[in-house]
């Protein structure tokens, strides 16, 4: 599964993040990252076993999942709020 | 959105090596290659030995892209510096470009499987296809691409070594600098968000 | 710990790291330094260097769809800490290890050693025993494991006929599970001796001793996790940041809120570079620095006298002792810390309430190590921190299970659960094992034997060669077991070759063959087996962590290459050895171990009924209710338990429907009573401000009711919260509950049972049941013994070390005299240290050297040092030197050196200048063996088993030198001289 093909809105945060400067980070090039292929790691189904789930393709739901599994390196969370 | 990041709390690192294993156990990176490392500074000397972990620290604006010859590097839209292998010459331009000295090299004469330049990937593969044994076998683990987060990271034995989105770990490493009142001098935190106090109660929810 | 590591040899100003990240890394952490450190070096391995990348990918894992990848959740083996792992096991391959973020004792956490143990299930490459071996005309030769059966059942039952039971020693493991350890205790007594024993021995026997014959059991009192409610944690011979790094976890959280973390240390440590305050000491000093803080605590008025009048006996003759032997002046001499910093510290300890002392081997290991640990108890005591929490004695275990194989586990002294070696108990554990008392007394060489406590590991060679009419058994040793255990971490290694030369049969039982095999290879051409064991990720069973939580591990994999498992080579041999059903208590129709399928379809004991086994016997220190269904429910509902308290707020296992709502996370012993009863564990022990049934409890009555006419039970109103006795009681028996009027309380079943039996051997549990329904405590409710009259030294006595750097300290301070016979054997002292000062060692070897952990190793190395994640680390062992001794020898950093001891011994080892240690002192890791003075030893290894990074031990040159209660091995102090090689 190659990556699918992003949104400009993506895009636009992306260059919004500059703050009106000139931009600091490189840019992602349409279709491939600098040239180069690659896929998002959204774009895969969660492993069939472990605990992390997200919807294949969407990069939100991902990126819950990806906040949630920082939790773990959060030893205040596992002590204070769990 | 999420941009990935490094963090490490020299006020816990405690030079154990764990994060250098645990990155060797996932990425089975060979002997010699070390994508991370722990770097003590005036290592016995009473009152001033401090550590810290590093490895690539997938600069925003990262010079080892910037100098590579064959332009193998690219950014993720997550904020992972990788680098395709296939295009990779292994001249070493990017190590004397780079200030943590991230970029690996294998020793001579073993040009086998991952013979050109290695470094940390964010434990997010490379150009291949996700979590192959293709990828596996030039890059290492794809840990992002399972929902997961650096292996290094995730079993720090002191959790200095935070790893993942930049806005998450800098809220839990927050937490902490509020609560003990040191350590945020190395972020510039002090003038942002004023000292911490000693002691300071946990957040709400806490309890003792 | 690199040897190319930068040290700027001088101090910064600002203590903190007060710059920005980059700043820093690009001052110190120049390019070529980062490259060298990159392992360019190859040295040891050469092997290594051309790892495998991959194992199997994540596409033939998913294409092979998902039932075959399986989860197992399994325990790291590498220390006490106890950290949980996750591994995934893909068609009996073990692919992955995931972090287990719901665990309370790690929290996902790993040292390198923990991050590093999936390396276990990797056959390409493995340094691992891969199938029996024999020393056949100095070669190694591969046998069948049924011919090495064969010749070692032979050869041993020769042995037995000709000199008795008691010419075999078995070396068992801490890292043996629970139930192998117990199983081992047992089939060493089956065999007919008392000459068992394992790693606690030179780890904290002299822990165990001293502390439970202070106030009842010889165990940590609370948790790591219980330091996140303490205001105070002095670190005195402990290292955790290497040693137990995970713990640094809980004690860097506690930091973070307020507690004060000290130091006091020969050398200045990981864990001193994270404390507040750090104190510099002498090694050997130890009773001194102790008694020093208490002579500021009596001269201030700090000890907490209400709890001292309550709690604790004789304190009142200790506080005479201090004031008048401990003074500033005497103890500066002694230790080297002047007044003022000794009553910072003490003041410290003083106005942060309540703290714990936390210490490992730099207090045990040591020639008054006993009395060592319990000037660090009456320490505690005088402060008020015992039996609370948040304070106490924060005892650090060494080894993964060195725990549960010191509480169940081979011990010379002791039959599991520490009944003592005496008739009594063992007419109690023959009933329980199902065997005919008879039958055992007939296994042994004479009752006589049977109550004598066997020779210690720390002395074992010396059994071998000691004269026949000094030792107190009829034959010297002819044959050993060496079941798990490393000999480079016993001292004397030039002692140990000789005797070896003298063994006629060294059985090695190992996933890796050990230095043991390459110096048998070295002392002799035949005579030696190598049996290959399984890991402990190989086989299923429970393990005691530290804090005496237990956790059951999963089995992950099955046993690699031709390795069995522990408990399987157990049963099998003792088939051969006609003790095989004695070992599962098959008698009368009934067996009592189930006997399962194991590797290749044979026979070996279930782990599950050997739990349900001990269950049922070890009454005295609460391994009763932690049934395996009771333990596997806490493996899969981490979740639920709280961190600073280890409780469980609520919560039902899914598979059994076990209600988990107010257990304390792995039950820490005691749990009394049956498992049907619930006791929750004892998360602190001693601890009055809780209810029995909810893990409280009280000092222990286990020395008598008075003593010369001072009351031993605990005074009036002292007591466990609910305990309807509020006042001092002894420990309950038949009678005493009788007299209460409690004994209606038990079933008929369970007064049946009960009849004529005490808390320790009522089978039933139903005393214990009765006795904690009406709040007490089965043990009883006393005093802890500041003075334990029995021993040698009943208030402790500061001793110079037998190798002393300074003969005025000799004079004013010596050591005992010599001792004709302990633990069948005897013992110097006296004549040792006379001798080292009329022979000048002190100008001669004028440094005093001490040795301890790295954080990649553990134990003897062997398995450590074989996994190329961990060997990488650190391919050199070394000799840590102050600039100034460096300096003086014209040393550099990074050559090798030669250091020797008065033992005779020279070893090479690379120097590594550092102001860690003081000028008067060198460090050298313990974790290597390989080298002997100078002389690599892999020609001595099985071909393919030699471990990757191979060093000099530093045992190999270490003095003689044993406390006198517990044979504690000196290492940590004695006398070298360093000159470059
Ligand atoms: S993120 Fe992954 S690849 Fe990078 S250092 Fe950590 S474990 Fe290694
Ligand atoms: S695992 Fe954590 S504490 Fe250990 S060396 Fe790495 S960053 Fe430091
Ligand atoms: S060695 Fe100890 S601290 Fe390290 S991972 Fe294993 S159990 Fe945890």
């Amino acid at each position: 599964m190659r990556r699918a093909a992003l949104g400009a809105a993506i895009l636009a945060a992306f260059f919004l993040s500059g703050c009106g400067e000139a931009p600091q980070v490189t840019v992602y090039k349409q279709g491939k990252y600098q040239g180069k292929p690659d896929t998002q790691p959204w774009s895969n189904a969660p492993l069939a076993y472990g605990d992390a789930t997200w919807n294949k393709g969407d990069r939100a739901s991902w990126e819950t999942q990806i906040n949630k599994r920082a939790m773990g390196q959060n030893e205040d969370n596992r002590i204070y709020r769990q | 959105m999420a941009r990935m990041k490094f963090l490490c709390d020299a006020e816990r690192c405690i030079e154990c090596n764990g994060c250098v294993t645990a990155c060797k156990n996932e990425n089975e990176v060979p002997w010699g290659v070390n994508r991370r490392r722990v770097v003590t500074i005036n290592d016995g000397v009473v009152g001033a030995e401090k550590s810290i972990s590093v490895a690539c620290m997938h600069c925003s604006d990262a010079p080892c892209m910037a100098v590579c010859p064959v332009d193998c590097f690219y950014k993720t839209a997550d904020g992972v510096v990788l680098h395709d292998k296939d295009l990779c010459i292994g001249c070493g331009y990017c190590f004397y470009a780079c200030p943590f000295g991230a970029p690996q090299f294998p020793q001579a004469g073993a040009f086998g499987l991952r013979g050109k330049m290695d470094k940390c990937t964010f434990c997010a593969g490379g150009p291949e296809a996700d979590r192959t044994d293709a990828e596996f076998k030039k890059y290492g683990r794809n840990r992002l691409a399972e929902g997961k987060l650096p292996a290094c990271a995730e079993m720090c034995s002191t959790k200095a070594l935070l790893g993942g989105d930049g806005d998450v770990i800098a809220d839990i490493y927050r937490e902490r600098v509020l609560r003990r009142g040191k350590g945020s001098e190395v972020w510039g935190w002090g003038t942002a968000y004023g000292p911490g106090k000693a002691g300071a109660q946990p957040p709400a929810g806490g309890k003792s | 710990m690199l040897l190319t590591r930068k040290s700027s040899g001088q101090a910064v100003p600002q203590a903190r790291l007060a710059r920005g990240l980059a700043g820093v890394l690009a001052k110190t952490m120049d390019r070529r330094a980062f490259l060298k450190r990159s392992g360019v070096t190859l040295g040891a391995g050469a092997a290594a260097a051309q790892l495998p990348f991959a194992m199997i990918g994540e596409a033939q894992a998913q294409a092979a769809g998902a039932g075959k990848v399986e989860v197992k959740r399994t325990v790291c083996t590498h220390c006490s800490v106890g950290c949980a792992i996750d591994a995934v096991v893909e068609n009996g391959v073990w692919v992955r290890q995931e972090p287990v973020f719901d665990s309370p004792l790690n929290l996902g956490a790993h040292c390198a050693k923990g991050a590093s143990v999936r390396e276990h299930g990797i056959t390409h490459d493995s340094h691992r025993l891969k199938s029996p071996m024999k020393l056949e005309g100095g070669k190694w030769v591969k046998v069948t494991w049924d011919q090495a059966y064969e010749d070692i059942s032979k050869r041993l039952l020769a042995i037995k006929k000709e000199s008795g039971p008691d010419a075999l020693m078995i070396i068992g493991s801490s890292k043996h599970n629970n139930e192998q350890s117990y199983l081992l205790c047992k089939w060493a007594r089956l065999w007919g001796t008392n000459n068992t024993d394992h790693q606690a021995r030179i780890c904290h026997s002299t822990t165990v001793a001293g502390i439970a014959n202070t106030w009842g059991y010889g165990a940590m009192t609370n948790s790591y996790n219980d330091e996140q409610n303490s205001k105070c944690l002095l670190f005195f011979g402990s290292n955790a940041a290497e040693a137990h790094p995970v713990s640094m976890l809980h004690t860097l959280h506690a930091k973070e809120n307020g507690c004060k973390v000290i130091v006091a240390d020969p050398r200045y440590t990981r864990t001193a570079a994270k404390a507040d305050k750090y104190v510099r000491v002498r090694s050997g000093s130890d009773v001194a620095f102790l008694f020093g803080l208490l002579h500021h605590v009596f001269k201030n008025g700090w000890e907490d006298k209400k709890y001292i009048h309550d709690r604790v006996y004789g304190m009142d003759k200790v506080k005479e002792e201090v004031m008048a032997k401990y003074t500033p002046a005497a103890v500066q001499e002694v230790t080297g810390v002047p007044e003022q910093e000794m009553y910072e510290t003490a003041k410290m300890l003083a106005e942060n309430r309540p703290g714990f002392i936390i210490w490992a081997m730099g207090q045990t290991q040591h020639t008054n190590g006993n009395a060592i640990v319990r000037a660090s108890a009456v320490l505690m005591l005088a402060l008020g921190n015992v039996g609370r929490p948040g304070g106490g004695a924060n005892i650090y275990r060494g080894h993964d299970n060195v725990q549960g194989a010191t509480d169940i586990g081979p011990n010379p002294d002791s039959l599991p659960g520490y009944y003592g070696i005496a008739p009594g108990s063992f007419a109690h554990w023959a009933k329980v094992w199902n065997i005919d008392l008879d039958w055992l007394k007939k296994q042994y060489a004479s009752e006589a034997m049977m109550t004598k406590p066997g020779i210690t590991v720390s002395r074992w060679y010396d059994a071998i060669v000691e004269k026949n009419e000094n030792i107190d058994q009829d034959p010297n040793l002819r044959a050993v077991l060496f079941w798990g255990h490393a000999p480079n971490s016993q001292s004397r290694g030039l002692d140990m070759l000789e005797a070896m030369k003298k063994l006629e049969l060294m059985v090695v039982i190992d996933p890796y063959p050990s230095a043991t095999a390459a110096m048998m290879a070295m002392a002799k051409k035949e005579g030696c087996y190598l049996l290959p064991a399984a890991t402990q990720f190989e086989c299923a069973g429970s393990v005691t962590a530290s804090n005496r939580s237990i956790q059951w591990r999963e089995k992950v994999i099955e046993p690699l290459f031709e390795a069995r498992n522990d408990h399987m080579i157990m049963y099998q041999l003792a088939q051969k050895l006609g003790f095989a059903d004695q070992l599962v208590g098959k008698r009368d129709g009934k067996q009592n171990i189930e006997l399962v399928k194991g590797k290749g379809g044979m026979d070996e004991p279930s782990m599950e009924s050997t739990l349900r086994e001990v269950n049922r016997g070890v009454w005295t220190i609460g391994y009763t209710g932690q049934s395996p269904e009771r333990l596997k429910a806490h493996m899969r509902n981490m979740h639920v338990f709280d961190v600073k308290t280890l409780r469980a707020k609520g919560g039902k296992d899914k598979e059994t429907g076990y209600d988990l709502t107010g257990d304390y996370f792995g039950l820490p012993w005691p749990c009394f009573g049956t498992a049907e009863i619930k006791h929750p564990g004892s998360p602190n022990l001693y601890d009055t401000s809780r209810h029995v049934m909810d893990g409280g409890g009280n000092f222990r009555a286990n020395f008598g009711v008075e003593k010369d006419g001072v009351n031993l039970l605990a005074e009036d109103g002292s007591h466990s919260k609910g305990a309807e006795i509020t006042t001092g009681y002894p420990e309950f028996d038949h009678v005493l509950v009788k007299k209460l009027g409690w004994w209606d309380d038990l079933t008929e079943a369970e007064k049946a049972a009960a009849e004529g039996k005490n808390w320790k051997t009522d089978l039933s549990g139903g005393i214990q049941r009765v006795v904690m329904k009406h709040g007490c405590h089965p043990f009883g409710n006393a005093k802890a013994r500041a003075v334990v009259w029995n021993f040698p030294d009943g208030i402790p006595l500061h001793r110079e070390p037998l190798y002393s750097p300074k003969p005025e300290l000799v004079a004013k301070w010596p050591t005992h005299a010599d001792q004709k016979v302990r633990w069948r054997l005897p013992v110097l002292f006296k004549s040792v240290q006379d001798k080292a000062v009329a022979d000048k060692a002190h100008e001669k070897f004028p440094l005093i050297l001490t040795s301890g952990r790295l954080v990649e190793f553990e134990g003897g190395g062997e398995e450590t040092r074989s996994n190329p994640w961990l060997a990488e680390l650190m391919q050199d062992n070394f000799v840590e030197l102050n600039p100034k001794t460096a300096a003086d020898r014209g040393i550099r950093h990074g050559e090798f050196v030669w250091v020797s001891t008065p033992s005779g011994a020279k070893i090479k080892v690379k120097a590594l200048v550092t102001e860690r240690v003081g000028a008067d002192h060198v460090f050298i890791p313990f974790h290597f063996s390989g080298w002997w003075q100078g002389q690599d030893m892999l020609g001595y290894y099985p071909e393919g088993a030699a471990p990757i990074v191979r060093g000099e031990a530093v045992n190999t040159a270490t003095t003689y030198g044993y406390d006198i209660v517990t044979m504690m091995q000196e290492t940590k102090t004695t006398l070298c001289q360093v000159a470059k090689a």
